[in-house]
């Protein structure tokens, strides 16, 4: 279990580092869900099932959801100006 | 401000936190070595106490249920600034067709499409209300399974399209469950104190451990705040899907 | 290994901030923001983990088996819910900063403009 968490732990790391990176925000939600899915593996390693739940259920689902939708709204509001 | 300048002034502040944080790090206990009594107590404590096998949900709407009050008004607040600020301008009319750019595909909606999703979605809307009454006993709860339960919606839209997704989801009924689920949660608080108890004293029979009624108040508080998220989750998906409709009165262009 | 998690959260605050504060675009940066948020949920629940615990649920084993604490983890449930909410309202005022002025990129952005 030990290393398992370690792991864990670094790949939370890279993967928030690469949210930042990833300067085209198109792009950038897909790495939102890609960190927010390490990151709920991370909570079940660490034993908190119920916060898993949510992170999946919340962040990898619906957050981005909203982000590509505002990234939508902005195109069809850049194309009626 | 330029990029450089931001940083110039971004680097006396990471020096200042960097060495706040090595001094925090170096004393906080050691990774895996709590020194929580407090959760400790919990965990004996709250199986015998309140029948409830899942010790983080009755932390959440017993040990600790006015902070989550507090914490649910937060989230009603925020959703209802972020719906005032996408309706401000935009009023609550509707038409019939999401606005789309041009150059994109165009995929006409089949039936076994529109059936495949109506089915799945009813089976994730199932899923988020089992999650939502199970939250004493397994994880789970009213947070998790309401935001599941919403994301269900969602599907309507892939499957139908964007009319299709007006007719079915109103957004008067959606802000409506909104604020029922936060008065449920209030109504739990205040109805102790009118009989001379502490607010969100758990003044309902228990129920017996492992079961589905187990917890007494907390089952209420549950099933008010899963009511709560889903329609505060539902409302915010429909109105930013609202910012992508087409303006009103002009045709589609490129549409077959 | 015992200072590893407290690294990975001033790292995560860390990069959070810097991608603030060199973000082009509003919707980069509310992104930004929630990988700052993640760092609160890894200490929280980094600082409630016991080796050798279960998860505080007495279902499947008896009550009094050693478990991680539960407090945090209710901490950071409605933390991660609350957050989402707060993330959605960021992007509508990003939708109508965009409505208003046309553009998203903080540079280009003047205070205290009448609207026009």
């Amino acid at each position: 279990m030990n290393w398992l968490i370690g792991v864990m732990l670094a790949s939370c790391a890279v993967s928030g580092w690469l949210v930042v990176i990833s300067r085209d925000p198109k792009r950038q939600v897909f790495a939102l869900c890609g960190n927010s899915l390490v990151l709920a593996l991370l909570f079940f390693v660490l034993q908190a099932p119920d916060v898993a739940f949510s992170e999946i259920a919340v962040d990898t689902v619906v957050v981005p959801l909203l982000f590509l939708i505002t990234l939508a709204a902005i195109a069809i509001n850049k194309l009626r100006r | 401000m330029t990029t450089r300048w931001r940083l110039i002034v971004l680097l006396p502040a990471f020096l200042a936190l960097g060495a706040a944080a090595a001094t925090i790090i170096l004393g906080l206990p050691a990774f895996g070595h709590p020194l929580t009594r407090y959760g400790t107590a919990v965990n004996t404590l709250a199986p015998a106490l309140r029948n409830v096998s899942n010790a983080v949900t009755s932390v959440m709407y017993d040990f600790r249920g006015i902070d989550t009050l507090g914490e649910e008004s937060m989230l009603i607040c925020a959703v209802t600034a972020a719906v005032m600020l996408l309706r401000g301008r935009r009023g609550e009319g509707e038409t019939e067709s999401a606005g789309r750019l041009p150059g994109r595909a165009w995929a006409d909606h089949t039936d076994s499409m529109v059936l495949m999703c109506r089915l799945f979605a009813t089976t994730v809307l199932l899923f988020g209300v089992y999650v939502v009454l199970h939250g004493m006993v397994t994880p789970g709860g009213g947070f998790q399974g309401g935001v599941i339960a919403a994301s269900s919606f969602t599907l309507l839209y892939l499957g139908g399209g964007y009319a299709v997704w007006r007719r079915m989801l109103h957004s008067q009924a959606l802000v409506a469950l909104e604020g029922a689920g936060a008065l449920v949660y209030v109504l739990c608080a205040a109805v102790p104190l009118a009989f001379g108890y502490a607010a969100l004293q758990n003044v309902l029979p228990l129920g017996t451990w492992k079961d589905l009624y187990s917890g007494g108040l907390m089952v209420i508080i549950n099933i008010g705040v899963g009511i709560a998220v889903i329609g505060s989750f539902g409302a915010l998906l429909l109105e930013f899907m609202e910012e992508t409709r087409a303006p009103k009165g002009k045709p589609e262009e490129g549409e077959t | 290994m015992s200072v590893l998690a407290w690294c990975v959260v001033a790292w995560l605050l860390g990069v959070g901030i810097y991608g603030i504060v060199t973000s082009r675009h509003f919707v980069h940066l509310i992104g930004c923001l929630s990988v700052c948020q993640s760092a609160t949920y890894v200490l929280l629940l980094g600082i409630g983990f016991r080796w050798g615990a279960g998860p505080p649920i007495f279902y499947d084993h008896p009550p009094g088996t050693p478990a991680v604490d539960p407090v945090v983890q209710a901490l950071v449930l409605t933390d991660i819910v609350v957050s989402a909410a707060m993330s959605a309202l960021l992007l509508a005022i990003a939708l109508q900063v965009h409505k208003r002025r046309g553009t998203l990129d903080p540079q280009h952005l003047r205070p205290l403009r009448p609207f026009e």
